[in-house]
């Protein structure tokens, strides 16, 4: 594995793609520090620069953008108290409050060493279990990927928000979506209305700017961009003490993170609001938690990276995205002609190694560049809303229009920023309609050869072991948010009208809050 | 899914720019009452998730069958089954209670980031006067000490948002019909400069250094660097 490594090194540190980890990281923080930009809008509004890259060179890249845009939204949630990412929210719970103490700077400087830390458990994660994985995921028919798709489908839906039945209907839009075009096996065209633009079937980019990044300017705008102030930067020197106090909730918190984003669903958003609460939970100090604990920004932190990188373990060994964000990775990748799988280890170790290497180099580039470049970074979150809303249009049209020369194109990405909003309005969460686009191709594909090689019958789904246990995960995953719907429900009504954000509740609830918008 | 503009059913009460919203709500749903324009209620959502589901599945059933070879699934089979589950997912949507305004939980970032501080710190002067662009930038810089205010006030100049977030998107229909004909660079000049100065803000030479900049460079960017060529219109390069 250590001569592996060392090659996959050779491959990220050629001047190159070392080029593009520095491109990723930066691109990726300064999108994710500006509040309503999360990691899905920075790597969506950074693929069309990938789509004319090496494949290597475009994953390296945008796997910079994405754990560049959790530590620039830790930046935001700390400096304004308005996280640009899900992710970060629970980071906001005692940075913010350390930032009005005075002590934004240690807040930073504790976020970006965590972060550090949880990315490297992450990286050493992700090699240690991805090989073996993957061998194990060799042996994977359709029948078992069909399953494995569900298993996907259902843990994003039933973490991506509370609503069950709202998430549900974003995957099956999602998945009618990608129906769109000419059916691969058959030639019939499904649902063109005879428009010729849409044989090729829906660009899985425009639906992905559309719904996240113009979605999120339309959000803006309704609520009028609403401002917030920021404390200035101070020292971002800590003490060794500090450092003590903070190693191990940041040690613990990686190594419960990089597991939590292994599992499909679960991603950088869950294990955050994870650690931060059993971090709470086991600490002497746990009631200072909320009034600028410096182990509250520690766990978080860490904890976030770590899952970052793990939900590049799913997608890497099993070709399946476990996560919104990788979902939009998985796609930009299919357009790479690049598919990752189980045998990706084998037959694409360069790009395997050389993505894990970049992780580290990644990680360090976070720590030493961005770090004493914070005080820069800061003041992207003075960019007058009005001058941004109109660049993030801009950015969303050049895209699209670069990738197909397509008016066309302009318009239905104009059409599915509506939808985005309007998801966002009510309460429609984002995630699993991009998932189930990106799944949906590959679920009927996967179906189909199941059942040809079963002979039409439908029972191998659950008769084949492993595909039946994956079936029955996926079924189990969808419990917890019936109850959570059905324990609401009889809350709701016993307490109506009681303001429902009482303080027992409210790390459950703010976790449930994050959810609803981790896009 | 279209837009629909008249969605009063679920809908918070407007609010004009500066006013106080309705008076009696409390001070958390004051808060979601801005966000909440375009907010239907579930059965409204339901209704109209259902007769897209129908639509869906009339399409469905067109779809043609394949016969040259026997094949398990039909093309037509995943739809047929997509729209029925849709059809029965509005039907439970139906039937769910829509969440009222105090415990609904999809906040945006910064409405979660306060709800994430306020059981714990409850002197988080957020009131309801935060909502309003203009006070909110002072009202919090006064909050956190060393703070500064972010510069700009309320976007637009509509008093309904509703209508605010029409005109953007009517505008950026212009932007993309006048994206050919016009070529890249004017068009998104046109676009960026207008947009902005409507936003309300108000350094017109950093507007105008903008709109001109930025096209220009990202033009010259994606046909060197990237080799895509964007439109040039009546522009002679």
């Amino acid at each position: 594995m250590l001569d592996q490594l060392v090659q996959g090194f050779a491959v990220a540190v050629t001047p190159q793609n070392l080029l593009f980890v520095l491109i990723g990281v930066l691109a990726g923080t300064v999108i994710g520090i500006l509040p309503g930009l999360g990691p899905m809008s920075a790597i969506a509004l950074m693929i069309p620069i990938a789509y004319g890259m090496d494949p290597t060179s475009a994953i390296i890249m945008l796997a910079g953008v994405y754990y560049g845009a959790i530590f620039g939204g830790s930046t935001s949630s700390i400096l304004l108290n308005a996280p640009g990412v899900a992710g970060t929210v629970a980071t906001s719970f005692d940075g913010y409050p350390m930032a009005r103490q005075g002590k934004a700077g240690k807040a930073l400087a504790i976020a970006a060493l965590s972060s550090f830390t949880g990315g490297t458990i992450g990286v050493v994660g992700l090699m240690m279990i991805a090989p073996s994985l993957a061998s194990f995921a060799v042996s994977f028919g359709p029948t078992e990927y069909f399953a494995l798709m569900v298993l996907g489908l259902t843990a994003v839906v039933s973490l991506a928000g509370r609503d069950l039945v709202k998430g549900l209907v974003s995957a099956v839009v999602g998945v009618m979506v990608a129906l769109v075009g000419i059916d691969s096996q058959t030639a019939i065209t499904r649902f063109t209305f005879d428009l010729p633009e849409l044989f090729e079937g829906v660009e899985f980019l425009i639906v992905a700017l559309g719904v996240f990044a113009l979605a999120e300017v339309l959000v803006m705008l309704n609520r009028r961009g609403r401002g917030g102030a920021r404390g200035g930067v101070t020292s971002l020197r800590l003490s060794g003490r500090e450092l003590a106090r903070i190693t191990p909730p940041t040690l613990r918190s990686g190594v419960l993170g990089f597991f939590t984003g292994v599992l499909p669903g679960a991603g950088a958003t869950v294990a955050s609001f994870l650690s931060y609460s059993t971090e709470k939970r086991i600490a002497k100090d746990g009631a200072t938690f909320g009034r600028g604990n410096p182990k509250g920004v520690a766990a978080p932190e860490s904890a976030n990276n770590a899952a970052a990188v793990g939900s590049f373990v799913p997608l890497m060994t099993l070709g399946v995205p476990g996560s919104g964000t990788t979902a939009i990775l998985l796609g930009a990748l299919l357009v790479l002609g690049v598919q990752p799988g189980p045998l990706m280890l084998t037959d694409n170790p360069d790009m395997f190694w050389g993505l894990v290497a970049s992780m580290y180099i990644g990680s360090a580039v976070l720590l030493v560049l961005n770090l004493p470049l914070i005080p820069v970074f800061a003041k992207v979150l003075k960019t007058p809303k009005a001058v941004l809303i109109p660049l993030v249009v801009v950015f969303c049209v050049v895209g699209v229009y670069g990738l197909s020369f397509s008016v066309f194109d302009l318009g239905l990405l104009t059409a599915f920023g509506v939808v985005g909003f309007l998801m966002r309005q009510n309460d429609f969460p984002a995630a699993p309609m991009i998932l189930g686009l990106i799944l949906g191709g590959l679920m009927e594909k996967s179906m189909r050869q199941a059942l040809q090689i079963s002979g039409g019958d439908w029972s191998v789904f659950v008769t084949e072991p492993i595909s039946a246990a994956l079936v029955a995960l996926a079924v189990l995953s969808m419990v917890p948010s019936l109850v959570r719907a059905v324990r609401e429900r009889v809350a709701g009504r016993s307490a109506a009208g009681v303001a429902a954000a009482s303080a027992g509740r409210g790390a459950e609830e703010d976790s449930d809050r994050a959810e609803s918008l981790r896009s | 899914m279209t837009p629909r503009e008249s969605g009063s059913e679920g809908a918070a009460p407007l609010r004009p720019l500066g006013g106080s919203g309705a008076p009696g709500a409390p001070v958390r749903s004051e808060g979601s009452g801005n966000r909440r324009t375009f907010g239907f209620s579930n059965r409204t959502v339901a209704v109209a998730l259902a007769v897209f589901a129908l639509g869906y599945l009339v399409l469905a059933f067109q779809v043609p069958e394949y016969t040259a070879v026997n094949v398990p699934v039909q093309p037509g089979t995943l739809p047929r089954w997509l729209g029925a589950v849709l059809l029965v997912l509005a039907v439970l949507l139906f039937f769910q209670r829509t969440p009222d305004a105090t415990d609904d939980e999809a906040a945006p970032e910064d409405e979660a980031a306060d709800g994430g501080t306020a059981p714990r710190d409850g002197s988080d002067g957020d009131g309801p006067g935060a909502e309003d662009g203009g006070p909110a930038a002072t009202g919090k810089g006064a909050a956190s000490a060393p703070g500064c205010a972010t510069g700009t006030g309320a976007l637009g100049r509509l008093r309904d948002p509703r209508l605010e977030v029409a005109l953007f998107v009517a505008a950026l229909i212009v932007y993309v019909a006048l994206f050919e004909p016009l070529g890249f660079i004017l068009s998104t000049a046109l676009y960026l400069g207008s947009t902005t100065v409507y936003l309300g803000y108000r350094r017109h030479v950093a507007t105008a250094a903008v709109a001109v900049g930025v096209p220009l460079v990202l033009y010259l960017a994606m046909s060197e660097g990237l080799g895509v060529v964007l439109p040039s219109g009546p522009l002679p390069f």
